[in-house]
């Protein structure tokens, strides 16, 4: 028997880098400019070394968040057109009925725990929040670094809703990464301290029977007809 | 500096003899004009100019200084009669060695003076700066404020271009055609005595305060139908954020953004009402320009106009903030209610 499955591709745990750090960077320079009137934020900007270098670190952020945006989202289009990834990430009605059945799980209202595949609805839920809310903050973000462009084209009170957007966007964003993601990752009972399987690709064989049993049930069946191409070692 | 230093020495050893007098003493009127009410009198300076020593008794009494002060209180040492000869060359030598005496009694506005840009151009040996008696005269002082379009003659007397512009615009009009109090002159700008101006170092990133005294004073605005929130609709702005970010960060050299001078002038500032305006809509595109090469006609409505956005004013924006405001709290409620179900859920099942 196994003890561990390799849940995450190199490529997967490197996006996972990427987008992590340039979060950080991101919110760290753009969020002191949506709040530049506190004291705290103000004191983060001299920090920084200014507002003129807090805002070109944060473009040149931007840029490349565009860029692993594009990157991750050509390549996943691409990997599912030519069958080589499956559509696991795509929210489908089992997952409104597992949100159901979880909820009232947790209401103690039902002791019938969802069973989940490879992603659960959580995960589909952050994945696609995650997808939506990049591309609202590029397109605004490239709205906000060539007004004189998009004004040529289009009406000029689409800049100021550009920048509430993508300040408001990018806060709920924060405070999703906050209050969920860290949980999800970090304190959450389940996996508490640290879910390394982002990092090391890895997750425990008792973890796929506990959190995937349905894919863990995939991953025998396939194992038994002798399929070498599933993820087991 | 070295200047007021010499100055100051000429004063201790030249002007300071005799006892020092108590002001309010007016005997010694009489005793002077003995002698300066003949206008026949009159000294020739070595530069050649004539200048007659009368003093007009009705003039003075009637200035703020009649019936308080004596000739000596000021021409302290003039005590010896006849008055000893002067190592004055010109009329402006003497003018210059007499412009501390002022002091004695008006120090607090006399140490003012010192960081002025008068005083900066006078410390540079520029003769002509303007001294105390050049604004406010000296045998005829009277209230340099009554009335108040006064004080802008007074600098009219040397700034008479920006005088003739200021005159033309919304606050000099009102001013000088309907005589107004509210509007300002000259001094509430540039201050009187510490007078600054554009080359004093900060001074451009302070400007949007100066204009902010009187345009954030609701009483003052109701008056006149302007809203109170130019400043902070400013302030909230893309311009308003870098320029309060680099006076933090003291960078007046720093990025380039528009303050509010730069929209509607300085000295030239119309009614925002007025088709000539510069920040009509109509003429707004042209404003952005100046900075903003190339600038599509849309380009000015993005900028609100000092408007807060509602559903009257850009309903856009408007939906925007609501709908962020919205689902924020729903979003991040809804994450925190399930995971505190989740943790009710891990300590029952305990």
């Amino acid at each position: 028997m196994t003890d561990y499955v390799i849940r995450f591709k190199l490529r997967q745990r490197l996006e996972h880098i990427g987008v992590m750090s340039l979060f950080v960077v991101l919110c760290v320079t753009g969020l002191p400019q949506k709040f530049f009137q506190a004291g705290w934020a103000e004191t983060m900007i001299l920090w920084m070394g200014g507002i003129d270098r807090v805002r070109w670190i944060h473009r040149a952020a931007g840029v490349a968040f565009a860029l692993l945006t594009f990157t991750h989202l050509t390549t996943a289009i691409g990997m599912v057109i030519t069958g080589r990834s499956s559509l696991s990430l795509v929210p489908t009605r089992q997952d409104f009925t597992d949100a159901i059945v979880t909820l009232k799980y947790y209401l103690g209202t039902s002791d019938i725990k969802a069973k989940f595949g490879r992603f659960d609805y959580r995960q589909k839920f952050e994945y696609w929040g995650l997808v939506f809310g990049a591309v609202i903050v590029i397109v605004t973000g490239a709205v906000l670094l060539f007004p004189l462009l998009v004004t040529r084209f289009l009406p000029g009170e689409l800049i100021p809703a550009a920048k509430l957007a993508h300040g408001n966007e990018a806060l709920m964003a924060f405070l999703v990464v906050i209050v969920w993601h860290i949980y999800n990752a970090h304190l959450s009972p389940d996996v508490f301290p640290f879910d390394t399987s982002i990092f090391t690709g890895k997750v425990s064989r008792e973890r796929m029977e506990h959190e995937h049993p349905l894919e863990w049930a995939e991953i025998e069946e396939r194992r038994r007809r002798g399929d070498r191409k599933v993820w087991v070692k | 500096m070295t200047h007021s230093f010499v100055l100051s020495f000429l004063l201790m050893v030249g002007i300071h003899q005799g006892p020092a007098r108590a002001p309010g003493n007016g005997q010694d009127l009489d005793a002077c004009l003995a002698c300066h009410s003949d206008h026949s009198l009159s000294v020739t300076l070595p530069d050649g100019e004539t200048r007659s020593l009368f003093i007009d008794r009705v003039v003075f009494e009637r200035s703020v200084h009649g019936g308080k002060l004596g000739c000596v209180d000021c021409h302290s040492d003039m005590t010896d009669v006849p008055h000893a000869s002067r190592p004055f060359k010109t009329r402006r030598e003497f003018t210059v060695a007499y412009y501390e005496q002022c002091k004695r009694c008006h120090f607090a506005n006399y140490s003012k003076t010192l960081d002025s840009v008068h005083h900066a151009a006078l410390a540079r040996g520029d003769s002509t700066a303007p001294l105390c008696v050049d604004c406010h005269g000296s045998h005829d002082i009277t209230p340099p404020n009554q009335p108040r379009s006064r004080i802008s003659q007074t600098c009219a007397k040397c700034h008479e271009g920006v005088q003739g512009t200021y005159a033309k615009s919304v606050h000099g009009k009102a001013l000088f055609e309907d005589q107004n109090r509210d509007v300002p002159v000259c001094t509430d700008c540039h201050r009187a005595h510490d007078v600054g101006g554009p080359r004093e170092p900060g001074w451009r990133l302070k400007s949007p305060e100066i204009c902010a005294n009187c345009h954030t004073s609701a009483p003052l605005m109701k008056k006149y139908g302007i809203s109170t929130n130019v400043m902070s609709t400013y302030l909230a702005d893309f311009h308003g954020m870098t320029a309060s970010l680099h006076k933090s960060q003291q960078a007046d050299g720093g990025a380039v953004t528009a303050l509010c001078i730069d929209c509607h002038g300085v000295h030239d500032i119309t009614k925002v009402g007025d088709q000539a305006s510069p920040v009509m809509q109509a003429n707004l595109v042209k404003v952005c320009q100046r900075c903003h090469a190339g600038a599509p006609k849309n380009f000015s409505a993005a900028w609100l106009s000092h408007y807060e956005p509602s559903w009257q004013k850009a309903p856009f924006v408007y939906g925007v903030k609501v709908f962020y405001a919205v689902l924020i709290p729903f979003m991040i409620g809804g994450l925190v209610l399930q995971i505190l179900l989740h943790l009710w859920r891990v300590v029952v099942n305990r």
